[in-house]
């Protein structure tokens, strides 16, 4: 892979006492779409406005597209493109008069492809923005973010509000209009079944740090889910990379990050374990709210079974 | 060619795109020399990541069972001697799945004559 389109190292905030980012670190190569995931105040805002420079950090270091947001504001907006979670346009103006009020700011503005984006987009021309039903803004926002043709787009929770149809218009037009020309993608989400089927790679925030980070399909294989008696776990340490301990009956359901020297370790005690694969609603479940301290133990009442 | 994706499934996308071709491969549904769609044709359908759709892809093609012809497209193989005994596999699997489903069945008080209408109700759909 070529150089990366954006390169975040141990980047840092504090508000008042509060850590709203620790220590985050991630890399995207070009051309990939980059899915940044947590709760409600995990940190997925704070880290795109610090990738913007509309916030600046306490420490660590940025690259996108080859700029500093600190020292080369202007540059970086001409080469990224930025889609606000709670974007404000100016609502009196037609889209229209947007793209027009818009490309003097940018030299790379492409009006021919303003047009084509309202045209593909199925968007009123001389209605006022606020009269643009959520998707259609939504749609708006996309277009004047990539009017000026940026290598990099910055999405915040971009389908945050859409209905079920509008989502899937918007990820295929994601699908169509980014990737497939080559575009590096970074974008906020909670809605993870469509997450899935569009990052290539996606980060876990919690709390203000990334508690894993890895490719989609790979973070897919090495999160999974084994149910074993509990009498059986009793007689082991909880095994490395351990996110999640559920206790049914006499049963244990776990979550492990990298399963299989567990299973190595099982099968060499003559048990036939089955992992399964789990969606990733539930993977990011295991990492936000797992309970790994739940692994039972010799010392626990062994008659007593607790049905969780 | 038909595929189905469910979202939010605990099947990983790209297996479940992998499986779905590669079935209608094995089975005749694609034949050989049929084009498929491009990579990007078909992520645009699917609306799923493009880079996803180019390595089931290369997944296929490393079984021989698509050929990517460089500059021109993506065609069916003509199926290779392993490919009968990937069939084969592939539908022992299914008839295993199947068993269990009927098992299922009858464990919800359905009867004999219930899961044979249902299976004639079911294929005349299809044809």
């Amino acid at each position: 892979m070529s150089e990366s389109a954006v390169s975040v190292q141990h980047l840092s905030k504090t508000f008042g006492t509060h850590a709203v980012l620790q220590d985050v670190s991630f890399e995207v190569p070009a051309g990939q779409t980059f899915a940044l995931l947590g709760r409600n105040g995990a940190g997925k805002t704070t880290t795109i406005r610090a990738l913007l420079g509309l916030l600046p950090p306490d420490g660590g270091q940025i690259r996108i597209a080859g700029c500093d947001p600190a020292r080369d504001p202007l540059e970086l907006r001409r080469r990224v493109g930025y889609l606000a979670e709670d974007q404000s346009m100016y609502g009196w103006m037609t889209p229209v008069e947007l793209c027009r009020f818009l490309a003097p700011f940018y030299p790379r503005w492409n009006a021919a492809l303003a047009n084509q984006y309202l045209d593909r987009f199925e968007l009123p021309r001389q209605v006022r923005i606020e009269r643009l039903s959520k998707g259609q803004s939504v749609k708006l926002g996309l277009a004047v973010a990539l009017a000026h043709e940026p290598q990099v787009a910055i999405l915040d929770d971009p389908a945050l509000g859409l209905d079920p149809i509008s989502r899937k218009e918007f990820y295929r037009d994601l699908v169509e209009h980014l990737q497939a020309e080559g575009r590096t993608v970074i974008y906020s989400s909670h809605l993870l079944a469509e997450v899935e089927a569009v990052a290539d790679a996606v980060a876990i925030l919690d709390r203000g740090r990334i508690v894993r980070h890895g490719a989609t399909e790979v973070l897919r294989s090495e999160v999974q889910r084994l149910i074993l008696p509990v009498a059986v776990a009793r007689r082991r340490s909880p095994p490395t990379g351990l996110l999640d301990v559920r206790r049914q009956g006499d049963q244990l359901e776990i979550v492990i990050d990298g399963m299989e020297p567990f299973i190595d370790e099982l099968t060499a005690a003559g048990l036939s374990p089955q992992p399964s694969t789990m969606t990733l609603d539930d993977i990011f479940e295991a990492f936000v709210i797992g309970r790994p301290q739940d692994w039972p133990t010799d010392e626990s009442p062994s008659g007593a079974s607790v049905v969780a | 060619m038909f595929l189905h994706i469910e979202r939010g499934s605990s099947v990983p996308i790209s297996r479940q795109i992998t499986e779905q071709l590669r079935a209608q491969c094995l089975a005749g549904a694609l034949r050989p020399g049929d084009k498929l769609p491009s990579v990007r044709e078909l992520a645009q359908q699917l609306a799923v990541n493009v880079n996803t759709v180019f390595r089931v892809y290369e997944r296929l093609a490393a079984e021989k069972l698509i050929e990517l012809r460089h500059g021109d497209g993506t065609y069916v193989c003509q199926p290779q001697q392993e490919a009968q005994s990937q069939l084969a596999t592939q539908r022992e699997k299914y008839f295993r799945e199947f068993d269990a489903v009927i098992q299922q069945g009858v464990l919800l008080g359905l009867t004999a004559a219930d899961l044979r209408s249902r299976l004639t109700a079911v294929l005349s759909k299809r044809t």
